[in-house]
């Protein structure tokens, strides 16, 4: 099992400074996701992790081999493309065996590894088809296995599901899972979709700018939000501004002033008269006042101005104050609990659900 | 992954050797030439003076301007006529019609020419029968006879290219304006044809260059009348002693106005070029009888006055003759006289031919991969450069070449290989292109999925790219191979002794009257360039062969 080591890298393309002093280690057997907007310099760091292009400064390691001077095609890495990258010109079983020749393995041989790896990735059926014959799903269950056979030290896969509709997303989402999970590999995944990347990972990263703003696991990143970027970027989060006024009704919570005039105490680390930002997610806000667990509740009022009624889920859009919408999700609404936009409503979150932001200001 | 004077760098080196030798070279010195006076003094303006000046000079640039332009405009509005017709409405035969049509452009346009010349000559077909039943008709020698030949010749172009940009149009496109209330004529002004601009400009611009640099047809059928390159031609090979800095003002002026063409047409196709997305074509419109039979009619008709020059050149081959007297019946005669005269020229030919497009391929595949995949700005110079084989006449080709190697170090007129240098570089553009543009739908990831799994680069280069490129090496060696068999404006500048081609031959057959012989050579000439591209079009279908 491999240990990927990233320092300190470096990458510009002319002015623009696409990954800025990066550095991040991913544990082996650990599947671990870069995630961000377009355009942040995710895919960059891939390619610079695989070798398809070369980083201005800063280095990658595998364990304890530094790569930086080695070539792609000497790297033993299995890279999976968001365009699939099949060959259009070989069979299926042509293109799992194609990383196996190149390597000089014994005919018989690969022949046994390209049955073993398409029936890992439920490919056996279609082996002598060409790839014109294949549906997407099945393309990239071709360039898996493609990837899988030569046994490389990592697996990189950028944006592997973003040409597949929804369903068949989230099916080979978790075929990938579980043969990542069966073969142990170090795998780097790159997506865009917060969704995709909570579901699939044991770290993320998340990227703005070139930079790592956050790093750590998917639970971490949607409770615990570094900053204001990570909290809207996965998921999102309603965000409130405030100023300490000192301790709060139960231990640990401090007494909070919103900019609207209301008064909360939320569990908060901020010592008084320092303004701080409160960010409280959608699905926190609940209709009635929680048990009695110790813990302070805080109530919010506004107006509906959006309905939407989703089954499992209404999601409001509130009025709280001039220029405050908020977002409240409440879930497995009852028949007589349904509002409609005009009604006025009251809505409850416990202190512990609301998080700090740092590194906001006031009218950010 | 550091930058390593490797393979491609070689390719960049040796491609930019042989432009700049074969190409900028021989073009710089016959711009540079136009300045040389007497005992090659420097002068700035006296030849263009002479040129400016003398009605025997300057009278060919009006020709030459006048008989572009009327051909560039028939063709335009021939070949886009029949594009539309045969895109958008229900005509009989539409598969016959679009192969007849592209079939036209095998003949080289000086054998098209004397092939009108076998029919209304003085001594032609039509001509004489008409004549035994007292009918005088006007024969077809002069400017006439030129714009015809250029019509015929050159529509396909035209065609070829605005059948394709039509396929690319969408219908929703229609229907949005028809539906925003524009009547079909006006969608067609407003919607339709501003799309296919750029294809249109191209179209009229291949004709345009193609014709201004034809030096057959004027100089088979033209009788006399004088344009830039038979006069160029003339006055360098002139009996009298040639006059190389006359012929090389003509041809300098010749490069000029086609590269002012060149320039306006990617200026102008720069700024009207669309992304169309096109998901449903334009669909086939119903219509009337009448209309309809007229439309069929007029198609039919084009395309078998397209067709008439190959046709007749290869009946009149298996015809007995007497000089340019051609009698009913059937004989070989012709065949045994070429196979017995000129079997050097025919292997010449094929032998030249067969080197250059061999030698087009080799070198096209590695610049085409350069231009697409490193492109950096020593490429893109390339790229022009490569290109400027396009805009370039074949006779201020020849010139340049002779000017340039006939002297010490290195002196190639008189042998196959001036010749063969003029074949390469001239038709590099078509297997350049063709793998260029494939190479550009080809995903690039394609090839770092190869190199990932552990091919280095120059092996994932022949073993997943140029399987991938197959069809436009094909395609492109198939034009070259047909575009240079019939070469002639350089030839017959740059062949000496042993060494005359088969299109020389046709020439010097037609001059001296013995049509058997010239139709026989034509025959072959038009079936060599025939075959490859059949294949290819068998063997890749329609839309790739002939993907311009």
């Amino acid at each position: 099992m491999t240990r990927v080591r990233v320092e300190q890298i470096v990458k510009r393309f002319g002015e623009t400074l696409a990954i800025d002093d990066v550095s991040l280690e991913v544990r082996p057997g650990e599947l671990f996701t870069l995630v961000g907007p377009s355009g942040c310099g995710k895919t960059t760091l891939l390619r610079i992790i695989a070798g398809l292009l070369e980083q201005d400064a800063g280095s990658v390691l595998f364990n304890e081999d530094r790569m930086d001077d080695v070539p792609p095609y000497l790297r033993n890495i299995g890279v999976v493309f968001q365009s699939y990258a099949i060959f259009p010109h070989l069979t299926v079983a042509e293109n799992i065996a194609y990383g196996l020749k190149a390597r000089r393995v014994a005919p018989d041989k690969i022949a046994s590894k390209v049955a073993e790896a398409s029936r890992l990735v439920q490919l056996d059926e279609l082996l002598g088809r060409m790839p014109s014959q294949l549906s997407g799903g099945q393309q990239q269950r071709v360039v898996l296995a493609r990837a899988l056979v030569i046994e490389p030290r990592l697996l990189l896969m950028d944006e592997p599901l973003s040409n597949l509709d929804a369903k068949l997303r989230v099916q080979i989402r978790s075929l990938i899972r579980s043969v990542q999970r069966t073969l142990q590999i170090t795998t780097i995944y790159v997506t865009h979709d917060q969704e995709e990347a909570l579901a699939i990972s044991d770290t993320i990263a998340v990227i703005d700018r070139g930079r790592v703003l956050q790093l750590g696991k998917p639970w971490e990143l949607y409770l615990r939000p570094a900053n204001r970027f990570v909290a809207d970027f996965i998921g999102t989060m309603n965000v409130f501004q405030g100023r300490v006024e000192g301790p709060g009704a139960a231990a640990g919570e401090h007494a909070v002033a919103t900019s609207f005039g209301a008064r909360w105490h939320v569990c908060a680390a901020d010592t008084s008269g320092t303004r701080i930002s409160l960010g409280v997610r959608p699905e926190s806000l609940a209709l009635e006042r929680g048990g009695s667990g110790g813990e302070s509740w805080n109530s919010l009022t506004g107006t509906i101005t959006e309905a939407a009624y989703l089954g499992a889920v209404v999601r409001y859009q509130m009025r709280v104050a001039d220029g405050l919408t908020i977002t409240a999700d409440i879930h497995n609404p009852d028949f007589a609990a349904i509002r409609s936009v005009g009604d006025e409503l009251t809505l409850w979150f416990a202190a512990s659900r609301a998080v700090t932001l740092p590194g906001e200001t006031e009218g950010a | 992954m550091r930058r390593r004077r490797d393979l491609w760098w070689l390719v960049t080196v040796s491609a930019f050797f042989t432009v700049l030798a074969f190409l900028v070279y021989p073009l710089v010195t016959v711009l540079l030439t136009s300045f040389s006076g007497e005992e090659k003094r420097f002068v700035l303006v006296e030849n263009y003076q002479r040129f400016f000046t003398h009605r025997y000079y300057y009278s060919s640039i009006i020709n030459s301007l006048y008989l572009s332009t009327l051909a560039t405009i028939g063709a335009l509005a021939l070949g886009t006529s029949l594009a539309f017709a045969v895109a958008r409405y229900p005509l009989p035969g539409k598969a016959f019609l679009r192969t007849a049509a592209n079939l036209s452009l095998l003949s080289p346009p000086f054998i098209g020419a004397y092939s009108w010349i076998v029919l209304f000559g003085r001594m032609g077909l039509v001509n004489r029968a008409l004549g035994t039943i007292g009918w005088e008709l006007p024969t077809i020698y002069g400017w006439r006879g030129i714009l015809l030949v250029f019509i015929v010749q050159y529509f396909p172009f035209v065609f070829l290219l605005v059948s394709a940009a039509l396929r690319s149009v969408d219908q929703s496109i229609e229907d949005a304006a028809l539906s925003l209330g524009s009547p079909p004529r006006r969608t067609l002004c407003t919607a339709i044809l501003p799309i296919l601009a750029p294809s249109l400009t191209a179209g009229g611009l291949l004709v345009f260059m193609g014709t201004m640099a034809d030096f057959g047809t004027p100089m088979i059928i033209g009788e006399g009348l004088r344009t830039l390159p038979t006069l160029m031609y003339g006055e360098f090979m002139n009996e009298l002693g040639g006059n190389p800095a006359m012929a090389s003002t003509l041809g300098s002026l010749l490069i000029l106005v086609n590269t002012v063409a060149l320039m306006a047409q990617r200026y102008y196709a720069f700024r009207k070029a669309y992304n169309v997305v096109c998901i449903q074509p334009l669909r086939v419109q119903r219509m009337g009888r009448a209309r309809m039979l007229l439309l069929t009619a007029f198609a039919y008709a084009v395309v078998v006055v397209a067709l008439i020059p190959s046709l007749t050149i290869i009946i009149s081959s298996f015809m007995p003759t007497k000089g340019p007297v051609m009698y009913a019946g059937f004989s070989l005669h012709s065949y045994q006289v070429i196979f017995h005269m000129v079997p050097r020229a025919i292997a010449n030919t094929f032998g030249l031919t067969a080197l250059s497009v061999v030698l087009d391929v080799l070198l096209g595949v590695l610049v085409a991969y350069l231009l697409a995949r490193r492109r950096s700005r020593a490429h893109a110079l390339l790229d022009s450069l490569i290109m400027l084989a396009y805009a370039i006449p074949g006779t201020v080709v020849g010139v340049g070449l002779i000017v340039v190697y006939n002297r010490p170090p290195i002196i190639l007129t008189g042998t196959w290989v001036i010749l063969l240098v003029s074949y390469f570089i001239r038709h590099l553009p078509y297997p350049v292109r063709s793998c260029t543009a494939m190479l550009q739908q080809i995903d690039v990831r394609v090839e770092e999925a190869s190199i990932s799994l552990g091919v280095p680069p120059f092996r994932t280069f022949v073993k997943v790219t140029i399987p991938l490129m197959f069809p436009a090496i094909l395609s492109g060696a198939a034009l070259a191979w047909m575009t240079t068999i019939g070469e002639l404006s350089s030839s017959i500048l740059l062949y000496s002794g042993p060494w005359a081609t088969m299109s020389v031959a046709i020439f010097t057959e037609v001059f001296s009257n013995h049509f058997g012989t010239a139709s026989a050579l034509a025959s072959i000439l038009i079936l060599a360039a025939f075959i490859p591209l059949f294949l290819t079009y068998r063997f890749l279908g329609e839309r790739s062969a002939l993907g311009v």
